[in-house]
């Protein structure tokens, strides 16, 4: 049970630096809570103090929508942890979790989580370079975003197929930067499609022109005597010109 | 005589954009490092004066004080290098040659030049001039839309004759005619510039179909912008905008005049 408890912890992008002494010592301050269906796991708004990991049995977290009816955002099963930032920055819950079925879930109060912390400062270290780690990864691909939007602007869509092996090599898999990246790729490839069917439906025009109007037109023009004469003036200066 | 090439511009229709293009062709000539003149056919309404961030009472004597005697074609070229002000765009022609000659065309006054006979030979002269006067490279006359006598006078004369039409069966009904006249003045250069395309349409298609009918060279197809539109009056757009599609258009058309021999 305790080595399940490591893995789940493992999983964590918190936890992910740390050693297996470090998460034996987490795992044995986590305390057993059982749930009846319906029964409330957090609620919105509370103030969050501590990490849940769902041992048993599936949840929802719920939200209200604009209309004050329940919106579901996500269900959770065996494995998958809730809440892990309130051990760090203790905001207040963005979300509810409502028990499905009887279900049973892993807690890590922030106060036992202190307590480890105090008899291993160590973790600390670990948990920065953990998200130091994240961060460097997400500013990259930032940067990599801006120059891509850039490119896109000028309608250079090149970069696609180079970069689509960087974000499969992503360890990482539930990382926001790589959620990101996975959208923005799905909108780049949308666009560029779109912009090919523009350019296949680029329409074509048709001119006509009124060739009895035209020499009309022109006979009206060149028939006045102001026109005689410039013609035959220009023709003088061209002659003048050319010998010149 | 003169080495320096006479380029008008017309439009048979107004709205194709024929004063902005004009300053722009120019002063895109002038950066290649040419020395370029302007005619500015009509300071009255807002055109290539604003362009060049000029205004009506800042130009002192005008052609038909030349034409006139009153004044000496010195007196009249203004020298945009020395003169290009705070815009962005035109900043880039400091110390270039390039000089605008003002003309001023008000309804009394054209009739008083045609009852005076202003013919052909006197304003030809009076062109051959200010290009030799100035050392000319070129010399851009914006003309009248349409096909009055002041504007055949201008296409007689001409050496590259560029006419401006957007792609619509109207503009390229007048642009026939205005073909036919040139072709029956003798005019050596001529080429076609399509303004105004919007971009949903295939340009590469528009050129060939044009060239086609009237066996003349298209030297470019500018898009339709707002951009353009935006800038209009403030500022020379290809200049200030230099990798906008209408820029890189009209880098084309001014490439096609400086390869004219």
């Amino acid at each position: 049970m305790n080595d399940e408890i490591q893995n789940y912890l493992r999983k964590t992008s918190l936890f992910s630096g740390l050693s297996d002494e470090m998460l034996e010592a987490l795992a044995k301050g986590t305390a057993t809570r059982k749930l009846a269906p319906g029964d409330i796991l957090m609620k919105k708004g509370d103030l969050a103090d501590s990490l849940f990991i769902i041992n048993e049995g599936w949840v929802k977290i719920v939200t209200v929508d604009s209309k004050g009816d329940e919106l579901i955002i996500n269900k959770c099963g065996p494995g998958e942890v809730i809440g892990e930032m309130a051990l760090l920055d203790s905001g207040p819950r963005s979300a509810s979790v409502v028990a499905l079925e009887n279900s049973e879930a892993l807690e890590l109060k922030n106060d036992v989580f202190q307590d480890v912390l105090d008899n291993h400062p160590e973790i600390s270290l670990a948990i920065i370079r953990s998200y130091s780690n994240r961060l460097r990864f997400s500013t990259t691909y930032i940067e990599r975003a801006i120059d891509w939007s850039q490119k896109i602007a000028e309608g250079d869509y090149s970069f696609i197929d180079q970069t689509q092996q960087l974000s499969k090599n992503t360890e990482t898999d539930d990382d926001k930067a790589t959620q990101l990246l996975s959208a923005f790729f799905t909108m780049v490839r949308k666009v560029k499609e779109r912009e090919d069917g523009l350019k296949q439906q680029l329409e074509q025009l048709t001119f006509e022109i009124d060739q009895a109007r035209r020499k009309q037109e022109f006979e009206e023009i060149t028939s006045t005597e102001f026109y005689s004469k410039l013609k035959e003036q220009a023709r003088t200066l061209r002659q003048k010109r050319t010998q010149e | 005589m003169n080495k320096g090439k006479i380029v008008s511009i017309h439009s048979f229709r107004g709205g194709t954009g024929k004063s902005n293009t004009t300053a722009n062709l120019a002063a895109q000539v002038a950066l290649a490092g040419k020395r370029v003149g302007v005619v500015d056919t009509d300071i009255q309404s807002p055109g290539i004066h604003v362009l060049f961030g000029l205004d009506e009472n800042k130009m002192g004597k005008t052609i038909n004080d030349f034409l006139h005697g009153k004044a000496t074609i010195r007196e009249i070229g203004f020298p945009i290098g020395e003169n290009t002000g705070g815009a962005e765009g035109r900043a880039k022609l400091a110390g270039k040659n390039l000089w605008l000659f003002p003309s001023s065309i008000r309804g009394r006054e054209i009739s008083q030049i045609l009852r005076e006979g202003v013919d052909f030979n006197r304003l030809n002269e009076g062109l051959q001039t200010t290009i030799s006067e100035f050392d000319l490279d070129y010399l851009f006359i914006d003309t009248h839309p349409g096909l009055n006598e002041e504007t055949l006078l201008s296409i007689a004369t001409s050496d590259i004759l560029i006419i401006i039409l957007r792609p619509d069966n109207q503009d390229l009904q007048g642009t026939s005619v205005t073909i036919d006249i040139a072709r029956s003045l003798d005019v050596p250069n001529l080429m076609l510039m399509v303004n105004k395309a919007l971009p949903k349409y295939d340009f590469a298609q528009i050129k060939s179909d044009i060239e086609l009918k009237f066996n003349a060279t298209v030297s470019g197809v500018l898009p339709l912008t707002f951009d353009l539109a935006d800038n209009a009056s403030n500022d020379l757009f290809s200049l200030r905008y230099p990798d906008h599609d209408w820029s890189k258009a009209l880098r084309g058309v001014a490439d096609a005049i400086l390869a004219v021999k």
